[in-house]
C-alpha cells in the first residue's frame, strides 16, 4: 500500500510572531521553522498503518516548500518515512490554498497513493482548506480532523472518528481517502539516533513547477491580504477591581462578552 | 614428607590452579567490556588502596563498619596463619619459629589468638544486627542474598573456632606453649581427654583446610567476589570528578546502538564494579528513591546486574559472536532506570568506589536514543529542548525578557569582560527563578562586577538531556553553546545554578572548552571577603536552615561557602539538616525527575520538607533552582508555606 | 458571479444552529455594499421545520434540503448541494459558520465551486467594491486583512460569537423545499453515527472554555462551583497538579507541563498560583482570566484579566452573572 502524508514547514508558534517593518508579512529573523504539529500526528498514523499492514507498504512524505524545508523533511524520515518529495520553486512562494492543492494534486497523483495523511490545518495560516481542495482535486472523499482511524480488513474502507462539538462523529469512508489527523488520534514518536542517522540517507526527490508540468503558477492571486494587525496590546494583565466584588466581577463579565467577546 | 602431606600438597595445588583458572576466567569476562583508560596517576591510585583498604576509611565512617575492619584484618592475618600451618602439614618442621624464632612465633601466636577472639565476637554482632536490629539498608527480596551472607559469617566463625580447636590440640601435644595462646589454652582444656591430641588435632585441621579450599573456589562464585573484586576497583576509581559522564561519539553514521542495553556495551570498569559489591546496602540507606518507595534501589540494582552476568558470561566467553541477554527487562526495570535523581548518594557511601549512576546513565542512553522509549512526559521536554533550547517550550527570543528594564548589559554588545553570568533556563523562565536573577543582577551591579549575560544567545547547557540519556540533543545544545561562548572573552563563567556549575566545570572540558565556571555562592562570597560587597542583612527572621544541593555540595564539594556566605548576611550560622553536606538527602529533581510525574511511593522533595518541618526553621536557604522549587512545592503540599520561606542565599544579602 | 449572497447555515440535531443569525447580519453588511439579495440554505435532518426561524429576517429565499442522502452528514453529498446552488444562483459570496461541520463542508463546497475561501473570520465590511474579512493567523498571534481578486465566488467561514446576531426586520422570506440532487454513488465518505459525550462535558483538550483550579480550592467537593461555571459556558473543567496531588481533582484534568496541554479561547484560572509548569500548559489560550487572593501571583504576568479576591466569593458572583446575560 501507498502511504502519503502531507508536511509542512510552519514557524514555530512559540517564537514571538512580529510583523514585518513593510507591514507585508511576519518577520523571520528569530524564528524557528519546524514539521507543522498537525502533521506529525498524520506521520505517525502513516508509520502505524505501515506497521499493521507490513509487507510493501511504504510511506512517503509530500511537502511543498522553500528549499529550508528539507530539514523538517528528514525528521519525517527520521521518524521513519521511507522516502520523500519535495515541490520547491521561487514561484511558489505565498501560495495560496487552490495553488498548493493543484501542485501536490500532480505532484501526488503522478507517484500513485492510495491514503492521505495530513494534519487538520497548518498552524500559520490556519485555513484547513488546502486538504479538501486536493481532495476534491483527486477526485477521492475526504474525513477532516480524525481523532481516531481504523482500517478495514480487506484495505478497502475505514472507519474514522472526529470531535464535533458536544460529540463524536463516527464515518465510514471508501479508499482511497484522505484523512486529516487531529491532536489525540495518537501520540508521535520521538525519532531514535539510528532513525536519523538513516534518513540523511533516505532519498528526498525534488520537484520544480516545471518538473510538474506546470508552465506557470496555478490558480494564483485568488485573494490578498491588505493588512496585517498586531493583537491589540496584551503585556499588561487588566486587573478588574471596583469596590465592591461583585461590581468587579459585573465588569468583568462585560469584558468579557465586549472586548475579548470569548462569552 | 609423609602421605597426608602429599595428599594435602596435591590438594592444595590443585585448588590453588582451579583458583588461578577462576581468576583468569574473571579477568576474561571484564575483557568483555569496552575498554576504558584507568590507568593514569599510579601514585593517587597506590595512596587510594592505601587509605581505602588498608585503612577501610570509607567503611569505618559508620561506626558498624569497625566490625568489617576487625573481620578484614583479623581474617587476613590468621589466613597468613593458615598456609603456614598448611605448608608445615607438607614440610614437617616448617613453621613462624623456625622462620623467625621463638619469641616471634609466640607474638603471631599471641596474636591469633586475640585477633580470633575479635573475630568471633565482630560475627557475633553482625549476625545479631542483620537479624534481630534488621537495618534498612540490608534489605533486599532475594533470599539468596541472604543464605550466603550466613553461609560465609559462619563458615568464617567455624574456621575460628577450628583454629582454636588445633591450637588446642597442640598446647595438649605440648607444640605450643599455653601461654601464648591464652584462647586456644581455654579450647585445650575443653578438648583434654576428647581420644588422642594428634589425631584429634589432625582432623581439626583438615576438616579446617577443607573448609579454605572450598572457600577459595566458592568466594568467586558468590557475592564475596567482593575480596576479589574491591581491592582493584578502589585502585581503579574515578579520581576524577564525581559528576562527569563518558562523552560519546556520534561520528559513525552506521552506528545502531547507542548506549548500554546488554554487559558487553558497558566498559571492563564497569563490569569490575560488579564484582567489588559486597551488598553492604549502604547505598540503599542513602537513596531517595529507595527511601520513598520507588522500585529503585542501588544495592538491588548492582546485585541483579552481577546475577545477569555471572549468568551471561559462560555464553559470551563461549561464543564471541554470541548474542548477549538485554539487560532490560530481564534483570532491571525500566521503572527503576527512570526513577534515579542521579544525586550520587550511592556512590558518596559505597566503600569500595562502585560507580552506579553511569551505568543508569548508560541504560537511560539505550532506551532513549536507540529506542525511543522513555516516560512519555520526557518527549516535550527533549523537543522544547531542540526547537527553543529550554525545557519548557517558551520562544526562545524570549529568554532574555526578564532582563527588561534592568539595564543589564549583554555579551553581545561588550564583547570584552570579567565575568559572564550564566542565567539559565529557571532564571530566565521560571517566576522563582527570574526572582533570583534578577535578585543576583542586584548584587553584580552593587558589587562593581564587570559582567554579562548572553541573553537570547544563551541555550540550555545541556545538563538534563545528558542525565536523561539523550546525549545525542546535550551534545547539539553543548555544541552549540561552545560556538557562543567563544566569540566573547571573559574570564569565568558564574552561574546560580548547581546544575549548570556541574557541567560547565567538569563537563564543558571534554568537549572543549575549558573556561572556568564558579557558583554564585563562591563568588559572592568573594565579593564579600573582598569587601566588595557589604551585606544589607537583616532579612531573615527566626531560624534559618540551609539545604546542600547534590550537585553542589556532593558532586562538587562546596560545602561551606553557602554557610559562610549566610552567616555574613547576618542571619547566624544555619541549623543542620541530619542528612547534609556530602550526606544530604536530594531534593528529588535531578536526572530529569523535575519534569516526570512521580506516582509511585511518597514524594522525595516531601520526604526532605518533612526533615526541614522537623528542624523549626523559619526559612530555608537553598542555592539551586531545583531544589528551590522543590521545597516550595513540598511546603505547599503540606500547606505549610505561611510558616516557612524558601530563599536563595542571593535574595539575603 | 452577481452581488448575492448564500447563507449554508448547520442543522445540529434537527435544529438550527443559533449562530445562523450572526451570519445573517454578516451578509447584512456585505449586502448594503453589493447591494444584492440575501439568501438561505438549510440542509439536513429536520432542516424542513427550521426554515420558518430564519423567516423574518430579511432574507429573499430561504431553500430547504432534506431528504436521504442528507440525512447524515458528508461531505462530498452537502458539498455538492451547496455547489450546485451557488452555480444556479451565481452567488458572490457564500456565508458558512466556522463550526466542525462548517469547516469541513466550506472547504470541499468551495473547491467544488472553484472558488476562494477565507476561514475562521471574526470580522466582515465591505469596502471599495471587495468584501474585506479579518481573521487570526499563526495561532492567533496576528490578525490579516484580506480581500478576494478576480470573480470568483467567496466562501466565508464565520467563528461564531464574533459578529452579533441579526436582529428580526419582519419581512417574510419565501420557503422553498429542494431536492439534494444527490445519488448514493456521489457519496464515498460518510457519518455513520454520532455519539454524545461521555458526562456530557467536552475533553479539556478540546474545550473552547476551560474553568480551571488550584489547591485554593481545599477540597474536591468545591470543585462543583467550577463544574457549573463550565457547565454555563459549554465549557471543561481543569485542575492545577497542586490538585491533583492533592486529591481534589481527578488525573484526566490535569492541566501542565506533566499534564495536558490546552488552547482553549477562555481560560478561567481559580486559586493556581501560575508557576511555570502549569503555564506550560495553557499559556496559548486565548484569554486568560485569573482568580487569586494573592496579587504578586506569577498568573497574573500572563493572565489578560485579573481579579484579586477570594474565589469562593467571585466564582458564585461570576456565575450568576453570566447566567444573566445568557
Amino acid at each position: 500500500m501507498k502511504v502519503v502524508v502531507l508536511l509542512k514547514r510552519v514557524p514555530d508558534t512559540e517564537a514571538k510572531i512580529l510583523i514585518n517593518q513593510e507591514g507585508s508579512g511576519i518577520r523571520e529573523d528569530g524564528i524557528k521553522f519546524i514539521i507543522n504539529p498537525y502533521d506529525e500526528y498524520a506521520i505517525e498514523e502513516g508509520l502505524r498503518l505501515r506497521e499493521k499492514l507490513g509487507g510493501d507498504t511504504k510511506v512517503t512524505v509530500a511537502c511543498m516548500g522553500p528549499a529550508e524545508a528539507t530539514e523538517a523533511i528528514r525528521t519525517a524520515l527520521a521518524m521513519g518515512a521511507d522516502d520523500a518529495v519535495h515541490i520547491s520553486d521561487p514561484g511558489l512562494a505565498g501560495a495560496g490554498p487552490f495553488t498548493a492543492a493543484a501542485v501536490l494534486a500532480k505532484a501526488i497523483g503522478g507517484e500513485g497513493f492510495d491514503i492521505i495523511f495530513c494534519g487538520k490545518q497548518a498552524i500559520d495560516d490556519d485555513q484547513a482548506q488546502v486538504q479538501c481542495i486536493l481532495a476534491e482535486m483527486l477526485d477521492i472523499p475526504q474525513v477532516n480532523a480524525a481523532s481516531s482511524f481504523e482500517i478495514a480488513g480487506d484495505g478497502a474502507s475505514a472507519a474514522v472518528g472526529r470531535r464535533i462539538e458536544g460529540g463524536e462523529e463516527k464515518w465510514e469512508t471508501s479508499l482511497p481517502a484522505l484523512i486529516s489527523c487531529d491532536k489525540g488520534l495518537n501520540e508521535p514518536r520521538y525519532a531514535s539516533l539510528p532513525g536519523i542517522m538513516k534518513a540523511k540517507k533516505k532519498e528526498i526527490r525534488t520537484k520544480t513547477l516545471a518538473d510538474l508540468g506546470f508552465s506557470e503558477v496555478p490558480n494564483k492571486g485568488r485573494s490578498r491580504i491588505v493588512k496585517w494587525l498586531p493583537l491589540p496590546k496584551s503585556g499588561e494583565c487588566r486587573m478588574v477591581e471596583a469596590g465592591e466584588t461583585a461590581d468587579a466581577v459585573r465588569e468583568l463579565v462585560r469584558l468579557l462578552r465586549e472586548e475579548a467577546k470569548v462569552i | 614428607m609423609t602421605v597426608q602431606g602429599i595428599v594435602l600438597l596435591v590438594l592444595f595445588v590443585a585448588v590453588l590452579a582451579a583458583f588461578g583458572v577462576i581468576v583468569r576466567m574473571l579477568i576474561r569476562s571484564l575483557r568483555l567490556g569496552r575498554p576504558e583508560d584507568r590507568f593514569d596517576r599510579w601514585g593517587s591510585r597506590i595512596w587510594s588502596v592505601i587509605v581505602f583498604v588498608a585503612a577501610q576509611a570509607r567503611v569505618l565512617a559508620q561506626w558498624a563498619g569497625l566490625g568489617h575492619f576487625i573481620i578484614f584484618w583479623g581474617f587476613i592475618f590468621i589466613t597468613l596463619g593458615t598456609f603456614e600451618h598448611i605448608l608445615s602439614m607438607i614440610v614437617p618442621g616448617f613453621g613462624w619459629e623456625r622462620l623467625f624464632g621463638t619469641a616471634v612465633a609466640g607474638a603471631i601466636s599471641w596474636l591469633q589468638d586475640v585477633l580470633g577472639l575479635l573475630v568471633l565476637g565482630a560475627i557475633v554482632v553482625s549476625l545479631f544486627r542483620r537479624f534481630v536490629l534488621k537495618p534498612l539498608r540490608l534489605r533486599i527480596d532475594d533470599p539468596k542474598a541472604k543464605q550466603e551472607a550466613v553461609l560465609i559469617l559462619g563458615l568464617i566463625f567455624v574456621l575460628i573456632v577450628l583454629m582454636f580447636g588445633v591450637k588446642g590440640t597442640a598446647i595438649i601435644t605440648g607444640e605450643v606453649d599455653a601461654r601464648t595462646a591464652p584462647v586456644s589454652a581455654v579450647a585445650a582444656r575443653i578438648l583434654a581427654g576428647v581420644g588422642d591430641p594428634h589425631l584429634l588435632g589432625s582432623v581439626l585441621a583438615w576438616i579446617h583446610h577443607l573448609i579454605i579450599f572450598f572457600f577459595l573456589i566458592y568466594i568467586p562464585f558468590s557475592k564475596h567476589i567482593h575480596i576479589l573484586g574491591a581491592i582493584p576497583n578502589i585502585f581503579f576509581r574515578n579520581l576524577g570528578p564525581m559528576g562527569t559522564l563518558s562523552r560519546m561519539d556520534f561520528e559513525d553514521e552506521t552506528a545502531e546502538k547507542f548506549g548500554a542495553s546488554d554487559m558487553r556495551d558497558f566498559t571492563w570498569k564497569q563490569l569490575l564494579d560488579l564484582y567489588a559489591c559486597t551488598e553492604c546496602g549502604r547505598c540503599q540507606a542513602a537513596c531517595p528513591a529507595f527511601l520513598t518507595d520507588k522500585p529503585l534501589s542501588p544495592f538491588r540494582l548492582i546485585h541483579m546486574m552481577r546475577g545477569h552476568f555471572v549468568a551471561d558470561r559462560k555464553k559470551l566467553l563461549a561464543d564471541a559472536a554470541a548474542v548477549a541477554t538485554p539487560i532490560v527487562p530481564a534483570s532491571v526495570s525500566e521503572e527503576e532506570i527512570w526513577a534515579c535523581t542521579t544525586c550520587g548518594a550511592c556512590m558518596q557511601e559505597c566503600p569500595p568506589f562502585i560507580e552506579h549512576v553511569n551505568k543508569i546513565v548508560d541504560l537511560r542512553r539505550y532506551l532513549v536514543m536507540t529506542q525511543s522509549r522513555f516516560p512519555s512526559e520526557m518527549q516535550p521536554v527533549f523537543r522544547n529542548m531542540e526547537i527553543n533550547y529550554n525545557p519548557w517550550s517558551m520562544g526562545y527570543s524570549t529568554r532574555a525578557d526578564w532582563a527588561e528594564g534592568l539595564d543589564v548589559p549583554l555579551a553581545s554588545e561588550k564583547k570584552e569582560f570579567d565575568v559572564l553570568y550564566w542565567v539559565g533556563c529557571a532564571g530566565s523562565f521560571d517566576a522563582r527563578g527570574q526572582g533570583v536573577a534578577r535578585a543576583m543582577v542586584a548584587l553584580l551591579k552593587r558589587a562593581g562586577v564587570d559582567f554579562a549575560i548572553l541573553g537570547v544567545e544563551e541555550m540550555c547547557c545541556g545538563e538534563t538531556a545528558r542525565r536523561m540519556g539523550n546525549e545525542y540533543l546535550a551534545q547539539t545544545l553543548i555544541e552549540a553553546n561552545i560556538e557562543v561562548l567563544k566569540k566573547y572573552r571573559f574570564n569565568r563563567i558564574l552561574t546560580t545554578c548547581p546544575h549548570g556549575l556541574n557541567t560547565f566545570r567538569v563537563e564543558y572540558p571534554r568537549f572543549g572548552y575549558e573556561t572556568p565556571a564558579v557558583h554564585h555562592s563562591e563568588f559572592l562570597l568573594e565579593l564579600v571577603r573582598g569587601g566588595r560587597l557589604k551585606p544589607a542583612g537583616g532579612s531573615v527572621s527566626g531560624r534559618a536552615a540551609y539545604h546542600d544541593s547534590c550537585y553542589l555540595g556532593r558532586y562538587n564539594g562546596i560545602i561551606a561557602q553557602p554557610r559562610e556566605l549566610i552567616a555574613a548576611a547576618g542571619a547566624g550560622e544555619p541549623v543542620e539538616f541530619g542528612r547534609h553536606g556530602r550526606h544530604s538527602f536530594c531534593c528529588g529533581a535531578g536526572g530529569g525527575r523535575m519534569w516526570m510525574e512521580e506516582t509511585i511511593g511518597t514524594r522525595i522533595n516531601e520526604a526532605r520538607v518533612d526533615e526541614a518541618l522537623g528542624l523549626g526553621v523559619g526559612t530555608i536557604f537553598t542555592a539551586c533552582p531545583f531544589c528551590m522549587t522543590m521545597f516550595e512545592d513540598g511546603l505547599k503540599a503540606k500547606g505549610r508555606e505561611e510558616q516557612v520561606t524558601v530563599k536563595d542565599i542571593a535574595e539575603m544579602l | 458571479m452577481t452581488g448575492d449572497i448564500l447563507v449554508v447555515t448547520e442543522i445540529r440535531n434537527g435544529q438550527l444552529k443559533k449562530a445562523a443569525v450572526e451570519l445573517v447580519e454578516g451578509a447584512r453588511t456585505i449586502a448594503a455594499g453589493t447591494g444584492g439579495a440575501i439568501d438561505a440554505l438549510l440542509i439536513g435532518k429536520g432542516a424542513q421545520g427550521e426554515g420558518a426561524k430564519l423567516a423574518r429576517h430579511g432574507l429573499r429565499r430561504i431553500a430547504v434540503v432534506d431528504d436521504e442522502l442528507t440525512t447524515n452528514y458528508s461531505s462530498e453529498g452537502y458539498a455538492k448541494v451547496v455547489a450546485d446552488l451557488v452555480a444556479e444562483g451565481q452567488y458572490g459570496h457564500v456565508l458558512i459558520c466556522a463550526t466542525a461541520m462548517g469547516r469541513d463542508l466550506a472547504a470541499r463546497a468551495v473547491a467544488k465551486a472553484d472558488g476562494v475561501m477565507f476561514s475562521d473570520c471574526i470580522e466582515l465590511r465591505y469596502e471599495d467594491g471587495a468584501c474585506v474579512a479579518k481573521r487570526p493567523v499563526y495561532a492567533g498571534k496576528l490578525y490579516i486583512e484580506i480581500v478576494p481578486s478576480g470573480d470568483r465566488p467567496v466562501f466565508i467561514t464565520v467563528r461564531p460569537n464574533n459578529i452579533p446576531p441579526a436582529a428580526e426586520t419582519g419581512d417574510s422570506a419565501e420557503i422553498a423545499a429542494r431536492p439534494s440532487g444527490l445519488d448514493r454513488s456521489m457519496i464515498r465518505a460518510m457519518v455513520k453515527e454520532i455519539a454524545a459525550l461521555a458526562g456530557g462535558r467536552p475533553d479539556v483538550t478540546e474545550a473552547d472554555v476551560i474553568v480551571s483550579g488550584g489547591r485554593a480550592m481545599k477540597d474536591a467537593a468545591n470543585f462543583k462551583l467550577l463544574e457549573e461555571l463550565a457547565d454555563l459556558l459549554g465549557g471543561a473543567v481543569g485542575a492545577s497538579r497542586a490538585a491533583v496531588d492533592a486529591g481534589f481533582a481527578p488525573q484526566p484534568l490535569q492541566v501542565g507541563q506533566t499534564g495536558k496541554v490546552v488552547n482553549p479561547k477562555l481560560y478561567i484560572a481559580a486559586g493556581i498560583s501560575g508557576a511555570i509548569q502549569h503555564l506550560a500548559g495553557m499559556r496559548t489560550s486565548k484569554v486568560i482570566v485569573a482568580i487569586n487572593k494573592d496579587p504578586n501571583a506569577p498568573i497574573f504576568e500572563k493572565a489578560h484579566y485579573g481579579i484579586v479576591g477570594d474565589l469562593f466569593e467571585i466564582v458564585p458572583i461570576l456565575t450568576e452573572e453570566i447566567k444573566k446575560i445568557m
